[in-house]
């Protein structure tokens, strides 16, 4: 049946671990990377100080703004995901059900299935 | 999914952008498993696997200013694995089959309910074409939709379902003629597309 | 969805499940019953190997059905669906062990069902597959506004509550479309030998 390799392919796949060093491994080649995320210093010139302060508030606007858009895309995809899983397992237990009330029907009356 | 998970996963990626080196430790530990075995599975090779996975994880430490959230975080690792896996299998040469080595390793897997059919499935998944192996690893082990496997694959929904329908038909036959084989009857389908060249 | 897919349908699904289906017709309707008091299960999560837990109120559907594409057939088909829907709750635990969950969850849900407004549609039992499934279905003025389905089998326990009105003749028509195409059902018996070198 469907659902029966599914679930086989479910299992066959659960994740597994690369190793309790694997984590060490990745920072230690991080190490060596210059810090890219790392913030811009700040202009001491009192002019200097206005202008960056000024775009800085637009770039964290309009990252705030893309940010919250990735946000409500991701929280949409999850509740779809959510919905088509509900979904899924609805119809899963009316087919068991439908299975079961055929398996009566079919079965001898003495049968006590 | 709760709400607290989110709200932690939010705070390290935040503290990572600050610069906390133990943030960025705490999400590579957090994803390390499913980057990983998506890797394994694609490439069927431990040490091309870590290989790979750890440069998934230096692209993140590049990239992360890009990560908008947790969320976000897992469809980008996810992504990533898939397009530098398929990437790599299409460089190397090309193999109808899993050798004895990686079949042990694959076999070396903790299974759970019967080992020897799930082995069997990981082997024959192994003997996908790297494309449809994406698709049905996306699908069950990372629990994707087709249109969210599309979106990480960039590849249309069609394909992915024509990929899932192909596949699961393939493993079922694969399966029942491997029951056939063990009980001593030798069988043989051919594969689609296989190639039955010498490597 | 084509006429043979219904007409399908129809034969597959014995008298109670096409009844069910009939009732479930969606229209404007009184107030849908409360959601289901669900028994406190996360003891029961922490021993499953996997488990389903959805809560969808009225404000995450909606927010799930902007997300379907309309332009897509099968996004479209489910976003009329859940049209009629206030709130879809799942939850479904796997054992590796038969038996393990606790009988007192499943009676605390049979009682809340036990109550005026909730009709038993469908209550069958498998001796074979150690199997018991029970459908439920709210009724106001004759027409369904809720749904209750709970499976009890060796290793999994599901409980599935939906609030409002949903079609299940268009919820079995799309079957097979939620992930994994459908495959030929095969209730075959194992495959007869094939002459050896073929």
């Amino acid at each position: 049946m469907n659902h029966d390799l599914e679930r086989r392919l479910r299992a066959a796949l659960r994740p597994v671990d690369p190793g309790d060093d694997f984590s060490a491994k990745v920072l230690a080649r991080t190490a060596k990377e210059p810090a890219h995320f790392a913030r811009p210093p700040r202009s001491p010139a009192v002019a200097g100080w206005l202008a960056f302060g000024l775009a800085t508030c637009v770039v964290l606007g309009l990252l705030l703004a893309h940010q919250w858009q990735v946000r409500r895309t991701q929280q949409g995809l999850e509740a779809r995901r959510q919905l088509i899983e509900a979904l899924r397992v609805t119809d899963q237990k009316l087919d068991l059900a439908n299975r079961v009330v055929n398996e009566k029907e079919r079965a001898p009356p003495d049968s006590g299935a | 999914m709760s709400g607290d998970e989110e709200c932690t996963g939010g705070e390290l990626l935040t503290q990572a952008l600050a610069g906390e080196r133990a943030a960025f430790g705490a999400l590579v530990c957090r994803h390390q498993r499913a980057v990983y075995s998506l890797a394994l599975r694609m490439l069927s090779d431990r040490h091309a696997a870590e290989d790979l996975a750890q440069e998934v994880f230096l692209q993140l430490y590049r990239s992360l200013a890009s990560v908008a959230s947790e969320a976000h975080l897992s469809f980008w690792l996810r992504k990533v694995t898939m397009h530098r896996a398929i990437d790599r299998l299409r460089r190397e040469p090309r193999h109808t089959g899993v050798g004895l080595e990686e079949a042990a390793a694959l076999a070396g897997e903790a299974a759970e309910g019967d080992p020897i059919l799930e082995r069997r499935l990981r082997s024959l998944l192994a003997e996908l074409p790297s494309a449809a192996r994406a698709v049905v690893l996306l699908r069950y082990q990372e629990d994707l939709d087709p249109v969210e496997i599309a979106r990480t694959l960039k590849m249309p929904v069609n394909t992915v379902k024509s990929h899932l329908r192909r596949s699961l038909a393939m493993l079922r036959e694969r399966i029942a003629d491997a029951a056939a084989a063990d009980a001593g009857v030798a069988t043989r389908v051919a594969l689609p597309g296989e190639d039955r060249s010498p490597p | 969805m084509t006429s043979s897919t219904t007409a399908s349908f129809a034969r597959r699904w014995p008298l109670p499940l096409a009844l069910l289906a009939v009732l479930f017709v969606p229209v404007a309707l009184a107030g849908p019953p409360a959601p289901l008091k669900l028994p406190d299960l996360e003891a029961l999560a922490a021993k499953a190997t996997e488990s389903v837990d959805i809560t969808l109120d009225a404000a995450l559907l909606g927010t799930a059905a902007a997300f379907l594409d309309p332009s897509d057939p099968e996004d479209a088909a489910t976003r009329e669906l859940i049209g009629g829907l206030k709130g879809i709750y799942v939850r479904s635990y796997t054992f590796d062990k038969d038996f393990v969950y606790p009988s007192a969850a499943v009676e605390m849900l049979r009682k809340q069902l036990a109550t005026p407004g909730w009709e038993r549609l469908v209550g069958v039992r498998s001796a074979k597959e150690r199997t018991t499934v029970d459908i439920y279905v709210s009724l106001d003025h004759g027409q369904a506004n809720g749904l209750a389905i709970i499976t009890s089998e060796p290793r999994e326990f599901t409980i599935v509550n939906i609030v409002g009105s949903i079609d299940l003749r268009k919820l079995h028509q799309l079957e097979g479309k939620f992930g994994v195409p459908k495959l030929p059902l095969q209730e075959s018996p194992p495959a007869p030998e094939k002459p050896a070198g073929k």
